[in-house]
């Protein structure tokens, strides 16, 4: 027996009907007709265990004498052809599907099960199980890995209708909630998907109960495009899956289906020409054709193959912005303003004539012009110092003149060139009293310039010897001593290791008087010319002690401000500083003691300048007081 | 090598700490050593002095390249210090073209300082009233004009003996007295810095 299925509600009717007896709609015209009993057979495909392989080259030839061939329209029948014209003409290309399919496979890690079919048909049976039911499934990693065979797995869509047909609803659904407990490992099935399967008369590896109809078995064998090419297109509110009932199955006995009765306003909206085979169809010989996919070979149709999981390229898009006139001008205020922020400040300009520097000028000229008339009219208007009241000058004075004639003695040359004009008078007399007892002159310094004011000392003092002026050459210019403490120090224990030669690069120590000179004690005596209390505290603490232990004296040539920090050094117990000589005052007071008293009106301009300077504190803090005072002045403060 | 390093420093560091400490309690054992650690040390400080002007001279070069900031300084720097090596070349450290620029240049710009900073001090003590008052302002005028009426006989006035007492007293007493507390402080911060040196705890040379 052949029944007909109504274009319209999918029933099945009787052959010998004209109209369903469902829904009234001819089926002569748009019918198709069912298979017989004798095709309603379990496909040896689905039944047998063979290979997928095996399978895909078994694909039945459509009957040309059937009846449902019979019943294609022409329409459709061309389009089959052109379609299978085109594809045999045309080489097999890879498609993109296939591209990303591969792609898939390689960047896919092989945790592949050992039967991959198996696990492929399991997954893909499983989602379809879950999109019926309307949750979504998380795709293991073996589900992206497809199954080379394309026939099989067109078996299994064709499975996802004939799930929903065999009615397990519920367990589907039951499934789909305890979808988030799936094992990622794919070849062990869970208990509910064992259940779920025991309950389904879809059996997997292909088998499939004998009950199953005979046109899904056809269906199944086809090829995606004859597929497509059979089934007419269908109004989508009459392919809506909700309004499909399931065939009976044949296990259950079969009962009369009742007629089902149309209501009028139903009629009434019934498109009828959209069911019409044979009305205008849309002319689609320009479209592109589906070559993926359950629609592949269809032309003038959506790919349902998604899209997006295609690997393209993401579009390329400019990111030159568009920038207005108006946006141009704020841009570039903003970069001047930014500009100017790194550009220094200039500072205010101040007028050169304020009273502030008008002050200050005044000072300046009160304080200069009487020191500079007193060394010009070289004036001795006051009082030289007594060399009894200036401490260490008589002490030093006697270490000088109990120096024998010709000995070793070490000058180290330890001042800044800023504090010659205090300390000069008082090194001239010094030097001239060396040089006048034949002194062998040792010169050292520990500061860079020291070895140049020294030779220029020599040449200035050698000027007012009494015999043969301005030509000395009993000495010996060692030059600069590096390292500060340790310096010094070096000097103290090995002075031939430390200066080995003079600044003339001569080997002095080989020539006496220098060559009985072992260490800084075997000296007559050593004088340190320095402006700074700590040199002279280095020299006092690194070479102090080699000295007293075999009684060198240790004679200071100091500045003023340096005086009281190294004056306890002298007037200790035993004395650590056998002589000194303080500032301007102890080099005048020390002239006086050698017979120099030429000052040249230095010591004149020295009082008149200290004088001054007083005088202009007193005159300027009185001052400063009694403007405070005033009442304008307190009004201005307020 | 990044932990031998540190601690190969170190151990050079205290050994040679060691070496010259004990260099004073027994000069006659290890006076050689220290003798001889000390001349590395002053070679090392006359290296480093030779690095000093290297760098200033490198400094100022990339500053004359760079055209922000106005370079005329670093120019006159090179220039000058171009000079003076090579006249101090030829003319050795102590001849006369030596001399003449250490005492036409460098003596008077140095003297010149110095002299302006007594009539900036000057100019300063007499504006230090300026402002309201205080008692430690005062007595810091006094204290100055005292030590400035003691240090010398005044301008057709002489030595005024009373002021040159209390001129010594502040010299002698409460600026000894300040200047020695700082030098003991300063004393027994050496001995603890260099304590911790010499067992190593303190490592300024790095590690």
């Amino acid at each position: 027996m052949t029944d007909i299925i109504c274009p319209l509600c999918g029933k099945l009717n009787p052959p010998d009907l004209d109209e369903c007896i469902y829904c009234q709609a001819p089926l002569k015209t748009g019918g198709f007709v069912a298979p017989s009993e004798d095709e309603d057979k379990i496909s040896p495909i689905l039944t047998s265990s063979e290979k997928p392989g095996e399978a895909e080259n078994l694909v039945p030839e459509p009957k040309a004498s059937s009846d449902l061939e019979q019943n294609i329209p022409d329409w459709l029948k061309q389009t089959e052809a052109n379609f299978l014209d085109q594809s045999e003409a045309k080489p097999k290309e890879t498609s993109p599907d296939e591209l990303s399919e591969q792609i898939d496979s390689i960047l896919t890690p092989s945790s592949a099960p050992p039967n991959p079919q198996d696990n492929a048909i399991d997954e893909e049976w499983l989602a379809s199980l879950l999109d019926e039911a309307g949750v979504g499934m998380p795709e293991p990693p073996s589900l992206q890995e497809e199954t080379p065979d394309e026939t099989q797995e067109a078996s299994l869509e064709e499975q996802e209708p004939e799930i929903y047909q065999e009615g397990s609803e519920a367990e589907v659904e039951g499934a789909a909630e305890e979808e988030l407990a799936l094992p990622t490992q794919p070849s062990e099935k869970p208990e509910w998907l064992k259940n779920l399967e025991a309950s389904s008369k879809i059996k997997l590896e292909g088998e499939l109960f004998g009950s199953e109809p005979v046109q899904y078995e056809a269906v199944v064998n086809e090829t995606p495009e004859e597929k497509a090419q059979e089934q007419p297109p269908l109004p989508e509110w009459i392919a809506k899956p909700g309004s499909v009932e399931p065939p009976p199955s044949p296990e259950e006995p079969e009962t009369p289906i009742a007629p089902a009765e149309i209501p009028n306003w139903l009629e009434a909206l019934r498109p009828t020409d959209a069911v019409s085979p044979t009305g205008p169809v849309e002319d689609l010989s320009g479209a592109d054709i589906v070559t993926a996919g359950p629609l592949a070979g269809l032309r003038g149709v959506i790919s349902a193959h998604p899209s997006a999981i295609r690997a393209q390229k993401p579009p390329t898009y400019s990111i030159k912005l568009r920038v207005s006139d108006e946006q141009q001008a704020r841009l570039e205020m903003m970069e001047e303003l930014l500009a100017d922020e790194e550009k220094p400040m200039p500072l205010p300009s101040q007028p050169i004539i304020t009273t502030r520097n008008i002050f200050r000028l005044i000072v300046a000229v009160v304080l200069l012009l009487p020191m500079a008339w007193m060394i010009i009219s070289g004036g001795k208007r006051t009082s030289a110092p007594q060399p009894g009241n200036i401490p260490g000058v008589v002490d030093f004075t006697q270490r000088i003149q109990l120096l024998p004639s010709g000995v070793p003695v070490l000058i180290a040359f330890d001042y800044e060139a800023g504090f010659s004009g205090e300390l000069n008078i008082a090194i001239t007399n010094v030097l001239t009293q060396l040089m006048n007892k034949s002194i062998y002159l040792t010169l050292v310094a520990t500061t860079p310039s020291g070895p140049a004011l020294a030779e220029s000392m020599i040449k200035n003092a050698s000027l007012s010897m009494a015999r043969t002026p301005g030509f000395y050459s009993n000495y010996a210019n060692l030059g600069y001593i590096p390292g500060g403490t340790m310096g010094l120090l070096g000097l103290a224990t090995s002075p031939r290791n430390l200066l080995p030669y003079s600044l003339q690069i001569e080997s002095v120590w080989a020539e006496a008087p220098l060559n009985a000179i072992g260490s800084i004690k075997d000296f007559s005596a050593v004088i340190l010319i320095t402006n700074d209390p700590d040199t002279a505290r280095i020299w006092i603490e690194q070479i102090g002690p080699q000295l007293q232990e075999a009684g060198t004296p240790l004679l200071i040539v100091t500045s003023s401000q340096a005086e009281p920090l190294i004056r306890p050094y002298y007037e200790s117990t035993p004395a650590q500083v056998q002589g000194m000589i303080a500032g301007l005052v102890g080099g005048v007071a020390y002239g006086r003691t050698v017979g120099n008293i030429q000052q040249n009106g230095i010591w004149d301009a020295f009082s008149v300048g200290i004088t001054v300077s007083v005088l202009i504190i007193l005159i300027g803090s009185i001052a400063n007081v009694v403007v405070k005072s005033l009442p304008a002045s307190k009004k201005k403060e307020n | 090598m990044k932990k031998i390093l540190p601690i190969t420093n170190a151990i050079i560091a205290v050994i040679s700490g060691s070496f010259i400490l004990l260099g004073y309690f027994f000069p006659g054992v290890f006076g050689g050593i220290q003798s001889t650690l000390i001349g590395w040390a002053i070679i090392l400080a006359a290296f480093a002095l030779l690095l000093g002007i290297f760098n200033l001279a490198i400094v100022h070069w990339k500053k004359i390249g760079s055209e922000k900031s106005s370079n005329i300084n670093s120019i006159v720097l090179l220039t000058s210090m171009f000079i003076t090596i090579v006249i101090v070349g030829i003319s050795g450290p102590t001849g006369s073209w030596s001399l003449w620029v250490f005492n036409s240049f460098q003596v008077p710009v140095e003297v010149s300082l110095l002299a302006v900073l007594a009539v900036v001090l000057v100019y300063a003590g007499a504006r230090l009233l300026t402002r309201r008052p205080k008692w430690y302002t005062i007595l810091f005028l006094v204290t100055v004009l005292l030590v400035l009426l003691g240090s010398v006989p005044l301008f057709l006035i002489g030595e005024i003996t009373p002021l040159s007492i209390v001129r010594d007293w502040l010299a002698q007493v409460p600026a000894i007295a300040g200047a020695r507390g700082l030098l003991l402080g300063v004393a027994l911060g050496t001995v603890a810095t260099g304590l911790r040196i010499l067992i190593g705890v303190d490592r300024p040379y790095g590690g």
